[in-house]
């Protein structure tokens, strides 16, 4: 058994060994710009049925510095288009409104519910967080936030420490977040309350002009919000652990949005006029949140619910779960199923009527009257070569809102004041 | 989320650790900058933390327990599986049947703690029934390997490991110059500049472990050592080294106590060690036939 008459074999193992030796063409394409970073990009749709529609790309880059510190970046493009419902209430007759911006008018059909059709924006946002791993028990995070539309602009810092317990088993959170944003509506911060002037009950552009600036305010307003978090985080066996949070939100300036109005109806039920809204500059919320999380049979679990109430009567409960199957070690699928219900702001009405005393805070808007929402939703993901993952979902929403207990009059009985609304999410995300 | 790994300055640059493959690993980098090795530390972590997985005979499920376990059905393997089977097939032939993979279950029967029993004749035989490399059937996307058979990539995983490191480093940092060593088996793919010096590798004399007897210069190529320094089986007087021979069944006779060759890479380095030791009494004769630089201890 002499292997002496090959005298090559060094240099055949060296020329088999290149094969292996060598990254083929799979390493060599690692992309430079990319090396060390953790990406999630994806794309996502959103549509309201005959409403609003939204188109979402979002950018999710992380990096590892070494085990110590790792820096995630955000970046968020959205584009939207479409109409939202004013608050105005839908009538018989067609009714004629004043964009924000006090130049021209658009008309709402009859029986149709009234929808501002000059929605239409596109914004950036732009997050960065960094963590730190102070010791083995402790972690701190700060990050810092900006978004800006056209209208709107948004800059937030947040920070948080965490201590770990028990062998990680307990992980207990503190955390805060401050925000400062800035409005500048179009056609400046309506007067709360005040009457929309319409052009064809004035004798001329000059006397309508001077009527629709009675109605406008300062071009600018702005709040600010301070966020606090309390969390604690326990392991509970090996397949599952569980989550619990308190968080307390406290806004304080222009809370008004300033395109929504109330129809003031007489009698019959029939619009005489519009009024701008107007809410509290202050809003106190608390919350309360519980997570259940863990491996069923190999599948993955998690529910959740959450409790939020504010100063402003609105209190809600949010059931939400997912189910995570995996068919393959590559290939899995996801069931999603969420439940909201909501009460209505103590100054949430659908209308105002004629005569009465105006009260010191009105809003029609929908999204803070009483209402419940599903949601149901699957998602598909497959682990592609190379640890990437492709996944996509898609979600039906349904936001049915209700009457808060409010007496129709007259025509507003033969009108649709609560429409249903239908959604469609769809979301494809690429990870590398 | 804390790793095992671990860096430290040094006056030419950075020195970082961490345990992979049941070895110390260790990695020798010639870059100021500490976020550079901070980065080719994690990387060359993760990489030999991958390979382990995917082949460690001690990890149940992995890609090696399927094979293993697939009862004589064919398994799809991936094109990296498949360039380890290749390499494996050209070792086998080149060393006329004397490295051979196949014999994971004659492997399994020497247990190498110092006074461990030798198995007995009748069990070797059963296991050698299962040792074949000639029936390990595999194409680029498939493999089939007898029901008794257990394939052991153990000759080749660790060299591997250290290569697949070093030139993935050698691709992303193509100007650092870095020693790759896990557990002995050392590549550096970068050529260390002349105006450094090589880096010094000590290799240990099997009868004063852990002191450097020999220290090597090198300044880019691999090194590899076959031994039994520290693995071997010893019973009436008479030592079993770890090299076993798939034909005999048996550790090879009058093998050196431990051989360490120079070569391009330390798959190539490790290789001839192990075919080495495999030559018993020749060794030496064989390695100076090679034309390769070489240690032998006996």
């Amino acid at each position: 058994m002499q292997l002496t008459h090959k005298k090559n074999i060094a240099q055949a193992l060296a020329i088999a060994s290149c094969g292996l030796v060598n990254p083929v063409a799979e390493a060599a394409t690692d992309d430079r710009f990319f090396s060390g970073w953790d990406i999630d990009a994806a794309l996502m749709y959103y549509g309201e049925q005959d409403r609003v529609q939204a188109i979402e790309a979002i950018g999710d880059f992380q990096k590892q510095y070494d085990d110590e510190s790792q820096l995630n970046l955000k970046v968020v493009f959205d584009s939207l288009t479409g109409a939202s419902a004013s608050g105005a209430v839908a009538q018989s007759q067609h009714q004629t409104f004043t964009r924000p911006s006090g130049d021209g008018q658009y008309i709402v059909g009859a029986g149709d519910t009234p929808l501002d059709d000059s929605f239409k924006d596109t914004r950036l946002q732009l997050s960065a967080n960094w963590i730190e791993q102070l010791s083995l028990e402790w972690q701190s995070n700060i990050g810092v936030y900006g978004s800006r539309e056209f209208d709107y602009t948004s800059l937030g810092v947040n920070g948080g420490i965490e201590r770990s317990l028990n062998k990680d088993n307990t992980t207990l959170a503190i955390s805060a977040a401050y925000t400062y944003d800035l409005l500048e509506p179009v056609g400046a911060k309506p007067v709360p309350l005040s009457a929309m002037a319409i052009r064809q009950d004035f004798i001329s552009e000059q006397a309508f002009r001077q009527a629709f600036n009675l109605t406008r305010g300062d071009d600018s307003d702005d709040k600010q919000t301070l966020d606090l978090i309390l969390g604690l985080t326990q392991i509970i066996n090996a397949n599952w652990l569980m989550q619990f949070n308190y968080g307390l939100s406290s806004v304080a300036g222009y809370l008004t949005d300033p395109y929504k109005i109330l129809s003031v109806v007489d009698n019959s039920g029939t619009s005489q006029q519009y009024r701008y809204e107007h809410r509290p500059d202050s809003r106190l919320k608390h919350s309360l949140f519980a997570l259940a999380k863990g491996v069923v049979a190999g599948d993955i679990v998690d529910i959740s619910y959450r409790y939020n109430s504010d100063d402003w009567d609105i209190n809600s409960h949010t059931f939400d779960g997912h189910y995570r199957h995996y068919f393959s070690d590559d290939f899995y699928g996801q069931l999603h199923l969420r439940y909201y219900l909501q009460s209505a702001a103590e100054f949430y009405q659908p209308f105002l009527l004629m005569g009465s005393i105006l009260p010191e805070y009105a809003s029609a808007d929908y999204r803070i009257g009483e209402m419940t929402t599903y949601t149901f939703g699957i998602k598909f993901g497959h682990k592609l070569k190379g640890d990437h993952e492709l996944s996509y979902r898609l979600e039906w929403y349904q936001q049915t809102p209700k009457n808060n207990g409010t007496a129709l009059v007259g025509q507003l009985q033969q009108h649709e004041l609560f429409p249903s609304l239908t959604a469609v999410i769809a979301q494809v995300s690429y990870s590398f | 989320m804390r790793m095992n790994t671990q860096l430290k300055q040094q006056t030419w640059g950075f020195s970082g650790s961490f345990r992979a493959m049941a070895s110390p690993c260790e990695l020798l980098i010639a870059t100021d900058d500490k976020q550079v090795a901070m980065q080719m530390l994690q990387l060359a972590s993760d990489e030999a933390q991958r390979i382990e997985a995917k082949y460690s005979r001690f990890i149940s499920a992995n890609v090696l327990w399927q094979i293993n376990h697939a009862q004589g059905k064919s398994v799809a393997i991936d094109a990296e599986t498949y360039q380890l089977l290749l390499f494996a097939q050209q070792c086998y032939q080149l060393s006329d049947g004397l490295f051979d993979i196949s014999a994971g279950k004659l492997m399994r029967l020497w247990r190498f703690d110092k006074n461990s029993a030798i198995p007995t004749p009748e069990i070797l035989n059963q296991a050698l029934l299962a040792v074949d490399f000639e029936q390990v059937k595999f194409t680029t996307t498939e493999l089939q390997i007898p029901t008794e058979m257990y394939l052991d990539f153990g000759g080749i995983g660790k060299e591997y490991a250290v290569d697949r490191v070093a030139n993935t480093l050698a691709q992303r940092w193509p100007d650092i110059s870095v020693l790759v060593n896990f557990g002995g088996d050392i590549a550096c793919p970068v050529k260390r500049v002349a105006e450094c010096s090589p880096w010094q590798v000590g290799i240990e004399d099997p009868q004063r472990l852990d002191q450097a007897l020999v220290s090597l210069q090198i300044r880019q190529g691999a090194l590899a050592t076959s031994g039994d320094t520290r693995r071997y089986i010893e019973l009436d007087g008479v030592r079993y080294g770890h090299i076993i021979n798939p034909k005999t069944g048996y550790p090879v006779v009058h093998a050196p106590r431990s051989v360490t060759v120079l070569g391009p890479n330390c798959l190539t380095a490790g290789m001839l060690a192990t075919m080495a030791m495999l030559q018993g009494e020749q060794a030496e004769d064989f390695l100076t036939e090679q034309q390769v630089q070489f240690k032998i201890y006996r």
